[in-house]
């Protein structure tokens, strides 16, 4: 035998000629596909950027951008809207340093390098949602909006300054974040008669942060959860007793604010519905097991459509007397119950996809079946399914536009508002039917793109 | 030697030498019309060391199972420490937490650091504070020689080192016995050493071990019995010495020639 000699590594660095030659015409059959292709694509991309650039008359998005944003929100009370992006702005900025130092304090407990974060990522990551504001500031005709966008960065960064805070305690960071939430949609939606809502969602948060919270070990973990949740439940509710805030209710919402919310809502009540479904269907109580069997096919077999008319026409007779909840609310259930039944299937597909072995080794340690479900079995199964779980909140995103059919004035709905306009009566509909597409696409294509980071980071340990 | 005194001689074979920890008497398992189990009588004393051999299918995995009731038994008596298994879940809790499991696919949780997945059942079951938990953890990664890998992810870790966790896991438990499934079957033959190593010295510590293998070596260096089975039921039992040089029954001699 000989030796063979040693080479380099062969140099893989393509000219674009190469790269032309290599992916568009390495074959005669593909030469005449791409000879084909090529034209159609160029006219296509032509025209699309003569329309947007050249022959759109987008006079009738510029003038109507606030009417876009939100709708018929009495002007007078709009400070609460910018009180409330200002809010979220923080929010998103204390949640974002919180996760930051989670993330940090992980890698130096497990001795790797604390990743930096490039100041660049930001935009990678968020890009159609920065094209979409550009857009937006680009039509904007008073100074309002470019106030706004700065104030938002400003209050971002006031929340990442927290990290001095959320560093040592998470928690508290988590519970920071939801209050700021909270009080974002309380400042538009006003406090009077909802005190006990609010109170009911600070218990249910206050919980879920304290989970794992250092140095309550010793005490009795459950003891210690529901002290403070009751405390911080008892301070909301004499608060909201004490300092009723006026406020517009979200039956008066609409524009994208009113799009955003509904979206919010209903995955955020959709996911534990969802989740208590999947459990349910694969629970050993044969009442439980076929109630839920049979509320998910019931569901999944009824067009959303229908379960939104329902809402509207039927849910009043099954509801006590005296209570008439708005279109709005309506709506936000009718979608809620209708994802809930796809959660349910999306979750018993990750449960069913995990190995019998996890189970076996959770009850060989002793484990309780409950406590094996939530550390064992469902984050896995949960992991398993991002892709599918955020394709569902996505198409329910897409679907709140269906609520125009209920002459819930969302953000298409809108446009109706904007063509019943003695101005734009007679113009063409393509100019705002492109910007309410781009405007859906920047937040769907967003949310596309955080799944699959989610997923890709997820992914470490398996 | 006549039959009567081959019986004694069984009957005395199923029987620990001092105080039994796991009593096994008259049970049967059946998976839907195959009787996986049949009739079987063991008794396994403290600080003892059984492995038990026995051609694929004859029920070995099924019976290890059964003492910590990953299975359920259908006719017998299953007494681990005191405590008889039935369908009382807090009989199953208590005798899951005495009984340390290693399994051939090793069931590590892959969402969990080596640590985390060490200081679980210590923390949720036995309600240890974190930091004490970590540091039984880390006692127990020594034992199995691999306290560097504390904060890696399973994935992150060869199938010998898998294992280790796996039983560092069960051993943060402070289990009174514990029980193997074929836990180098899954190896490669470079792997399989290390994690023979830390058995051997497991039972040299003093633990009471129930280990279902192919590995003869170390049945011969390391048990106490020998069980071997065939077809649900114990053929023979007896000591490492009788079993490999003088076997008795003609189901053992034939498995024996086969696998030596």
């Amino acid at each position: 035998m000989t030796a063979v000699e040693n080479r380099p590594a062969p140099v893989l660095s393509t000219t674009p000629v190469e790269w032309v030659r290599e992916r568009l015409f390495p074959n005669v059959a593909s030469s005449i596909v791409t000879l084909l292709l090529l034209p159609v694509l160029i006219y296509v991309g032509y025209r699309a950027v003569l329309f947007v650039a050249v022959n759109g008359r987008w006079e009738v998005v510029t003038r109507n951008l606030t009417l876009f944003m939100q709708g018929t929100f009495p002007r007078d009370e709009q400070w609460r809207i910018v009180a409330q992006i200002m809010c979220m702005a923080f929010a998103l900025g204390v949640g974002a340093s919180t996760a930051a130092s989670a993330a940090a304090d992980r890698a130096r407990e497990a001795g790797l390098p604390v990743a930096r974060q490039q100041p660049l990522e930001v935009v990678r990551r968020f890009w159609p949602l920065i094209a979409f504001v550009l857009v937006l500031l680009y039509f904007a005709s008073t100074v309002t909006p470019w106030l706004v966008v700065l104030g938002t960065l400003a209050l971002f960064l006031l929340g990442t300054a927290a990290r001095f805070l959320t560093a040592s305690f998470r928690n508290v960071g988590w519970l920071l974040m939801a209050l700021s939430v909270i009080a974002g949609f309380q400042v538009v939606s006003g406090t009077t008669g909802r005190s006990w809502v609010a109170a009911a969602v600070v218990v249910l948060i206050a919980l879920w942060t304290s989970v794992g919270l250092e140095g309550l070990d010793r005490l009795p973990r459950l003891a210690a959860r529901v002290g403070l949740s009751v405390l911080a439940a008892a301070i909301v509710f004499g608060v909201y007793t004490l300092i009723p805030l006026s406020g517009v209710g979200w039956d008066r919402w609409s524009g994208l604010h009113l799009t955003l919310w509904v979206s919010a809502l209903a995955i955020v009540l959709s996911f534990p519905l969802g989740l208590l479904l999947a459990l349910a269907r694969r629970s050993t109580l044969p009442a439980l097991r076929m109630l839920s069997t049979g509320y998910i096919e019931l569901i999944r077999g009824v067009p959303l459509i229908t379960l939104l008319f329902m809402g509207q026409y039927i849910l009043g007779f099954m509801l006590p007397a005296g209570s008439n909840p708005s279109s709005i609310t309506r709506a936000i259930a009718a979608i809620t119950l209708f994802t809930a039944a796809y959660v349910a299937e999306i979750v018993r597909g990750g449960l069913q996809s995990l190995p019998y072995g996890q189970t076996e080794a959770a009850q060989a340690l002793g484990l309780p079946p409950a406590k094996s479900m939530r550390l064992i079995i469902l984050p896995q199964a949960l992991r398993a399914v991002i892709p599918a779980m955020v394709g569902q909140f996505i198409s329910l995103f897409k679907d709140t536009s269906l609520l125009y059919i209920l002459a819930i004035n969302e953000f298409l709905g809108v446009r109706s508002l904007v063509h019943a306009q003695p101005d734009f009566r007679s113009v063409a509909h393509a100019e705002t039917l492109v910007f309410v597409a781009f405007g859906y696409w920047a937040f769907a294509y967003a949310m596309s793109r955080e799944s699959q980071r989610l997923e890709r980071r997820l992914r470490v340990g398996i | 030697m006549s039959n009567e005194s081959s019986t004694q001689a069984y009957a005395d074979a199923t029987r620990a030498k001092g105080d039994a920890l796991i009593e096994v008497s008259g049970v049967d398992k059946y998976f839907g019309d195959f009787q996986a189990l049949k009739d079987i009588n063991i008794n396994v004393g403290i600080r003892e060391v059984v492995v038990v051999i026995g051609p694929s299918g004859s029920g070995k995995s099924t019976l290890i199972r059964c003492i910590n009731r990953l299975e359920k038994h259908d006719r017998g008596t299953i007494v681990v420490d005191g405590i008889a298994l039935s369908e009382d879940i807090r009989n199953i809790q208590e005798v899951r937490r005495e009984t340390g499991m290693v399994f051939q696919q090793f069931n590590l949780f892959p969402h969990l650091t080596v640590i985390e997945n060490i200081t679980l059942a210590p923390r949720e079951v036995r309600r240890l504070p974190k930091r004490e938990a970590e540091s039984l953890a880390m006692e127990m990664l020594e034992r199995v020689k691999i306290p560097e890998q504390a904060h890696k992810y399973p994935g992150q870790l060869s199938g010998g080192q898998q294992q280790r966790v796996a039983i560092a896991r069960s051993l943060a438990m402070k289990p009174k016995v514990m029980l193997f499934d074929e836990p180098t079957s899954a190896l490669d033959p470079e792997m399989i050493k290390e994690v023979l190593d830390v058995m051997v010295e497991l039972a040299e510590g003093g633990m009471t071990m129930i280990v279902v293998t192919h590995e003869m070596g170390f049945a011969r260096a390391v048990a106490d019995r020998v069980v071997f089975m065939s077809d649900g039921q114990i053929v023979e039992v007896g000591t490492p010495e009788h079993f490999f040089t003088d076997p008795r029954e003609d189901r053992t001699k034939l498995f024996l020639s086969q696998i030596l």
